[in-house]
């Protein structure tokens, strides 16, 4: 009984801050989930509704695919916006100079974490539950049930995502700095260096890469998922060269490499949170 | 009673790369004293502060506080044996949420009785005139207000140390005084304070001891009466019932100058005052700097009040505890470097 109290009173500072960390963030919440609800009320809708020729896709596993391509980007976006400032604020802003006297920094940047993850995974189910009902309304019962998987697959995306965001957060000077270079290196960098190790050596599956890793979100809808590594890419032919493009990682693969981005980001994040000084 | 000590630092240091920022400074806090931390800017004020509240770690050195079971206890060991600690540090920086949003989780990070914490704030509130402001957005408040709010958070979870860091910074001359008389009623309650400041006055006013800090050492540490016994020369302010008419003033300060003669001290830094007397027309008073003790001043008294019967009367004979600092502060902190050997002048009394 009493080490449960104890660790009642050990995990207190992390409920609290996680509360106060959705009150402090529902703005943010509510703009961006109407900003997403929209992207899918029109992508999902509006799009077929008010073009003719936009005919819908021929089932409803492909509708969801169709209507999650935007996802990553969307979860890009969410995740720099919610997590940029996560650490470094407390240091630009000088707020830490109010808060780290009252809190372990570990189970300061737990609870905003949590806090954080909480909202974004609430704006994603937004996303997905406007595609659901949509896809009901185009379809018809029963509701594959793939979409779910999807929704998983999104979670850990977002876990790896905000983890990397983090650990930009954890040494970068300002808000704005972290969310330009997050964005830069995860809309551009990872992009561009998996060409370049693909063209230098088309075997050389680009797991390291959160781009790649975001492919499962919408390949996981496919009924046939690629069994096969041969399955996984397509080898396209211009002028005389072969190009490989990868299109999916394995589900394993993908929840494997989600999860160690994950675990190291934040690992490393909170180490040089804990070593920064203000 | 034996004084119980609170807060004690060994010997700490802080390098910055090659900036020594803290120099081997050593302190001892006593339970219920309010020691005043003073010290021109980039002296080490913060740093220190900011080494006891855990925001910097020392290069050297360990700081100690009193732990729930009445012992010294390491800082960096299990925080949550520490006695209750407020700090406020630099201009306070809110999350941008309602005054009430904000202390209601700075109370609940810090244990305090979650059914009294909304007395306690509205309490807090009303002492420092915020009630009004209970749910507004902080980033709506001005910068006195702000501060204010800083220095509730402080106070929050009714910590028994209290470090204050530039507490006055920002406020008008009203919240300054209700803040003092607030700080008074702290010490009433026998809460420990450590306030860093620039305002003599109010660290005159309200302090037991008082550090001088420069260059990241101390210069000294002890009562102000205490240090008031190191200064080469001391000051009286004399103020009287009548201007002295213009024409009068030169033979008066002539006299003066010679009845007071014995007393008055000659070597007087230029940077005090070029003279040992001096008149303000405006306040009808006299400025004199002398050299002695109390019996010094009390002779002093007696010249004005016997010698200058007819040319003037003495309505107030006081020391001014805030000169007094000032002057303290500018004998032994220097520009330069050169600090005040505090044992040297120790040594000579």
């Amino acid at each position: 009984m009493e080490k449960l109290n104890n660790l009642y009173i050990e995990i207190k500072p992390i409920l609290h801050t996680y509360v106060f960390e959705l009150k402090k963030n529902s703005k943010k919440f509510i703009i961006f989930s109407i900003i997403t609800g929209l992207i899918g009320f029109l992508i999902g809708f509006l799009g077929f509704a008010l073009i003719p020729e936009d005919s819908l896709s021929s089932s409803q596993g492909a509708y969801f695919q169709d209507g999650l391509g935007i996802m990553s980007l969307i979860l890009i976006f969410g995740v720099c916006f919610f997590f940029g400032g996560i650490i470094c604020s407390e240091f630009s802003t000088k707020s830490g100079y109010i808060v780290f006297p009252k809190i372990n920094k570990y189970k300061l940047i737990i609870g905003k974490y949590l806090g954080n993850i909480t909202l974004l995974i609430g704006v994603i189910a937004i996303y997905y539950f406007i595609l659901v009902l949509l896809g009901i309304f185009f379809y018809g019962l029963p509701l594959n049930i793939r979409i779910f998987h999807s929704f998983a697959i999104t979670i850990l995306y977002i876990l790896a995502v905000s983890s990397f965001v983090t650990l930009f957060s954890s040494f970068m000077k300002s808000v704005n700095m972290t969310i330009i270079a997050t964005i830069l290196i995860l809309l551009i960098v990872f992009s561009l260096v998996d060409q370049i190790v693909v063209l230098s050596n088309p075997d050389f599956e680009p797991i390291y890469s959160l781009d790649f890793m975001s492919r499962l979100i919408t390949s996981i809808l496919e009924t046939d998922f690629p069994a096969t590594t041969a399955e996984r890419y397509i080898d396209m032919e211009m002028q005389g060269f072969i190009f490989r493009i990868w299109i999916t990682p394995t589900i394993q693969m993908g929840i494997t490499v989600m999860l160690l981005y994950t675990i190291i980001c934040l690992g490393l994040a909170s180490i040089i949170f804990s070593r920064k000084q203000l | 009673m034996m004084s119980e000590t609170v807060i004690r630092l060994d010997n700490i240091s802080k390098k910055f790369g090659d900036l020594l920022a803290v120099n081997d400074v050593s302190l001892e806090v006593n339970k219920g004293e309010t020691i005043g931390l003073v010290g021109p800017n980039g002296a080490g004020k913060t740093t220190i502060i900011k080494m006891i509240a855990k925001l910097l770690r020392p290069t050297s050195g360990r700081i100690f506080i009193k732990n729930s079971s009445g012992e010294l206890q390491d800082l960096n060991q299990n925080a949550r044996n520490l006695i209750k600690t407020g700090f406020l540090i630099d201009i306070p920086s809110f999350y941008d949420m309602t005054a009430y949003q904000l202390l209601r989780y700075f109370a609940n990070l810090q244990n305090y009785p979650k059914s009294q914490i909304n007395k306690r704030i509205d309490e807090l509130l009303d002492l420092f005139k915020l009630s009004e402001w209970k749910h507004k957005k902080v980033k709506t408040f001005s910068k006195g207000m702000t501060q204010k709010l800083g220095i509730i958070q402080a106070l929050i979870h009714d910590p028994e140390i209290i470090i204050l860091d530039e507490p006055q910074t920002g406020l008008d001359p009203k919240a300054r005084i209700e803040i003092r008389k607030y700080i008074r009623h702290l010490q009433n309650l026998g809460k420990t304070i450590f306030i860093a400041s620039h305002m003599l006055y109010e660290i005159s006013e309200i302090c037991d001891k008082i550090a001088l800090i420069n260059h990241g050492s101390f210069v000294a540490y002890d009562t102000l009466e205490n240090l008031e016994g190191l200064l080469k020369a001391k000051e009286i302010k004399c103020q009287i019932l009548k201007p002295i008419a213009p024409e009068n003033l030169g033979p008066i300060i002539k006299k003066l100058s010679e009845k007071l003669d014995p007393y008055l001290d000659k070597d007087l830094d230029p940077k005090i005052s070029k003279v040992p007397i001096k008149y303000n027309p405006h306040k009808h008073g006299f400025r004199i700097f002398y050299k002695g003790d109390d019996e010094t001043m009390s002779n002093i008294l007696k010249v004005l009040v016997k010698e200058f019967e007819v040319d003037f009367t003495v309505h107030s004979f006081t020391q001014p505890k805030t000169s007094q600092l000032e002057r303290i502060y500018s004998q032994m902190i220097t520009d330069d470097g050169e600090q005040f050997n505090l044992k040297k002048r120790r040594g000579k009394r």
